[in-house]
């Protein structure tokens, strides 16, 4: 983490549209350099919470600082976004869609131009520079608007759902795009549903479900918020590692298949050491670790999220 | 100012780019020249229509065929003259035309005139030899380039009755043999072709006791004490008006005769008229004399009124379709992470603004262009025209008006395009507006009678109206009062509209689903944090 001021500091955010509650007191903060995860169910305020941190929307309640300042709109043009729902003007080519996006991001019009085609260039569209944007597939207008997004290279990058709709293979080069950009020294915020996108490439996460943030913290805290389980195959009597510091429950799942649950410290070598030593017969010892998918499943609840992860 | 810049440019290149805006540009002009030509085009392709008299008492067929040879002598006599203007060489400069002393022309004398056409002239004309003698006069002084002149076709040519009806036989018996040739269903011989029979006129004897006197007791005559024309073409009246003439022409000759009374005297007192002349007290002393720029003056708002309306209309829905598209495919969402909604809005109202003003401009000229190549030997005339439009102020006074208007509509079609998804939904939010802007063209054409009259001065202080309203009245200087005032109100609305507009966009442009009711469009604007 760097010491420097964060990059975004929402407090206590609400938003209400008539009587409805689309955000209901989030708090959180994005270091500087850092990729930042946005998790959680549709609907649950997501979009929202990164409108208003972009001053789209004026919140109902709390405060917002953006790069120092109380407004995106002050600092706008440090800043690159990429809407959930994508859209380009059918007319238009793609290189003058990259130029205008950056020009309206501050660049001199020349440069905006000359950036557009570097980019182009660098990811492999260079070909595709002078068609208009009807013309391209899906996957390719994407792309496009993804670099029309960082084309004025923004310190400052919010990413609504950049994976949905892209094949493996596109979804790899937007993974490149991010790497490329945090080692830049580009902040990232994205949303996602997808968690092993976000365990790929967060180094913290938010989770967010009915309008509030449920966790704030990096990937290993996340972990750390449900118990750590070991599968145990064997066909003598787990019983005797309930001994174990850390051992807090031993389930029979079938006839030799044993669950053991250990608290947060608790050391899965440990238990395999204790396994060894009282000569349990193993046939199988599984000390995976918790996936975000089932930290997620067990803050949002199965209700929520079954859509999600389904 | 560089974001509204910017937005402005795109909107501006993007759709002078687009097939719809070609398609404009160059339909208009089409049209136009399609509208100059379509009369001369149609007169041209009217054949020459065959008729037939039956007039067993010999009263007044030779009338009616010296009337329709001097119809045609007068139609000769005047391609002669435009073959001439356009074919004579020059020797000196045509003398240029002032509309400013040329004096109003009173358009039903000037009809009288022409369709009376000057019998004398004509007459003369034919006397001296015809259009044979006239060429052999101006030989010589025709360009080296000049086609042969061509005589226009006959209008109407009269024809023997078909084979196979008695001449002898009663007007009423004849009339009804003719009923198929009349209603198509024969045709008659006509030079070396076949042609429909267009009219019959049929004379019976008994009319000569039967003429209308003054004095005498008004009885609605029979058909049979009638002379009747008979035809299928209701809309074509020329010739039944020519024949009516030359029949009641002669009648009247023939009472001059019994009466015992000179004709020549009758034309010549007939001839005598005491000169008359309009003026206008407005006018500087001097030249109060109500010339053809007047006229011009006067009538040219309304075309003004029409050209306002066309291209405000057109370009606010320009303006609209622009939005909605933006709005669907949430293109809006990354704009709004750049600019302003304010910076948006403005810059596409003038974006759109500049392309439909390009448009607007290749129309004029295109009308401009139209003008001068078609009018050939009235180029004069149309260039005065010009002048006395561009040198009235009305130029200045459209271009105030069309700004806000369109700055007033087109941020009205802003908002309401901002609220809707589809171009669909639009359609039925435009419905109220379009009604509201249907009706300064519904009173365009009465304006200019009473220019400051309770009608005009009301729908003046409307502000959805004033646009129109104030161009159409520009000419009869209304009160100053109304011009100030309404102007004062007109921009004072557009910056509420604008200002109203620009909340109901900051909102609206977010929004799916369902467009907001009212309530909750009144609830926008009212609530603090509720535009954004």
């Amino acid at each position: 983490m760097s010491t420097e001021a964060p990059v975004l500091i929402l407090e206590n955010l609400r938003k209400t549209f008539g009587s409805f509650t689309a955000v209901d007191g989030v708090s959180l903060t994005v270091p500087r350099g850092s990729v930042y995860g946005f998790l959680g169910p549709n609907g649950a305020g997501k979009t929202t919470t990164l409108r208003m941190a972009l001053s789209i929307y004026q919140p109902t309640a709390g405060s917002i600082r953006v790069l120092g300042r109380p407004s995106a709109l002050e600092v706008r043009h440090r800043i690159g976004y990429l809407p959930e729902e994508r859209g380009l003007y059918k007319k238009m080519r793609a290189r003058d869609i990259i130029a205008y996006f950056a020009s309206l991001k501050g660049m001199p019009t020349a440069a905006a131009r000359a950036r557009a085609d570097e980019l182009l260039e660098r990811y492999g569209l260079a070909e595709f520079a002078r068609y208009r944007c009807e013309a391209l597939s899906k996957g390719m207008g994407q792309k496009v608007q993804v670099l029309a997004t960082i084309a004025h290279a923004p310190e400052f990058v919010i990413l609504d759902e950049p994976f949905s709709g892209l094949d493996p293979v596109n979804q790899q080069v937007l993974e490149e795009l991010i790497d490329d950009l945090r080692r830049a020294g580009t902040t990232i915020i994205f949303s996602t549903h997808i968690m092993e996108h976000a365990e790929r490439l967060c180094d913290r996460l938010v989770l967010i479900a009915r309008g509030r943030a449920v966790f704030d913290g990096t990937l290993s805290e996340a972990r750390r918020m449900i118990p750590r389980r070991i599968l145990l195959r064997t066909t003598g009597d787990p019983d005797g590692l309930r001994q174990v510091p850390g051992v807090v429950g031993i389930e029979r799942l079938t006839d030799d298949q044993f669950e053991l649950t250990l608290t947060e410290d608790g050391e899965p070598d440990a238990v395999l050491a204790a396994c060894f030593q009282n000569g349990l017969p193993l046939l199988a010892f599984d000390r995976s670790e918790p996936t975000l998918r089932d930290v997620f499943l067990r803050l949002v609840g199965p209700a929520d999220a079954v859509e999600e992860v389904a | 100012m560089r974001n509204t810049w910017l937005v402005a440019r795109r909107e501006f290149t993007e759709n002078v780019q687009t097939k719809g805006f070609w398609l404009g540009v160059i339909t208009t002009p089409l049209l136009l020249l399609l509208a100059v030509n379509a009369q001369r085009w149609l007169d041209s392709r009217t054949p020459t229509r065959a008729f037939v008299v039956v007039d067993p008492g010999g009263l007044y067929v030779e009338a009616i065929d010296a009337a329709i040879e001097r119809l045609h002598q007068r139609e000769v006599l005047r391609e002669f003259g435009q073959y001439v203007s356009k074919h004579a060489l020059r020797d000196e400069a045509p003398t240029a035309l002032d509309l400013e002393d040329t004096p109003a022309v009173d358009v039903d004398k000037l009809i009288e005139q022409v369709s009376d056409a000057n019998p004398a002239a004509v007459d003369a004309f034919v006397t001296k030899g015809g259009v044979t003698m006239a060429l052999a006069m101006i030989q010589g002084r025709l360009a080296a380039d000049a086609p042969p002149f061509e005589e226009p076709r006959r209008s109407f040519v009269r024809v023997p009755l078909p084979d196979g009806i008695d001449p002898e036989a009663s007007p009423a018996d004849v009339a009804e043999a003719l009923r198929p040739w009349l209603r198509g269903d024969r045709t008659i011989p006509l030079d070396d072709r076949n042609v429909d029979l267009f009219a019959a006129v049929v004379i019976p004897p008994e009319v000569i006791d039967h003429v209308i006197r003054p004095g005498g007791m008004p009885q609605p005559p029979s058909t049979a004490e009638s002379v009747q024309f008979w035809a299928a073409n209701l809309a074509d009246t020329d010739l039944a008006s020519e024949v009516e003439r030359a029949i009641n022409e002669a009648q009247r000759r023939e009472a001059f005769a019994e009466l015992d009374v000179d004709e020549a005297t009758v034309r010549a007192a007939q001839g005598t008229s005491v000169p008359m002349v309009k003026l206008n007290p407005t006018k500087a002393a001097g030249r109060e004399q109500v010339s053809m720029a007047d006229q011009i003056r006067q009538w040219a708002p309304a075309g003004f009124v029409y050209l306002l309306w066309i291209s405000i209309f057109a370009i606010a829905s320009m303006l609209l379709n622009n939005t909605i598209e933006e709005k669907s495919n949430r293109l809006v969402e990354v704009l709004l992470s750049s600019i302003t909604p304010w910076e948006l809005m403005t810059g596409k109202l003038a974006g759109i603004a500049a392309a439909g003003l390009t448009m607007v401009s290749t129309w004029l000229a295109a009308l401009v262009g139209v003008l001068w190549w078609q009018a050939g030997p009235q180029a004069e005339f149309a260039r005065s025209l010009l002048e006395v439009v561009t040198g009235s102020g009305l130029l200045p006074a459209f271009l105030a008006y069309f700004v806000l208007g369109y700055l007033l509509y087109g941020s009205i079609f802003l908002a309401l395009g901002s609220i809707c998804n589809t171009l669909k939904e639009a359609q039925n939010m435009m419905q109220p507006v379009m009604i509201v802007m249907i009706v300064p063209l519904l009173t365009m054409v009465f304006i200019p009678k009473d220019p400051n009259g309770t009608l005009a001065r009301v729908m003046s202080w409307i502000p959805l109206y004033t646009p129109f309203v104030m161009m159409n009245r520009a000419a009869a200087s209304p009160p100053a009062v109304d011009f100030y005032g309404t102007s004062v109100l007109l921009a004072c609305s557009v910056l509420f509209t604008l200002w109203l507009a620009g909340r109901i966009f900051s909102v609206g442009i977010l929004r799916t689903g369902q467009p907001p009711r009212l309530v909750e469009l009144l609830h926008w604007l009212t609530r603090r944090d509720a535009a954004s």
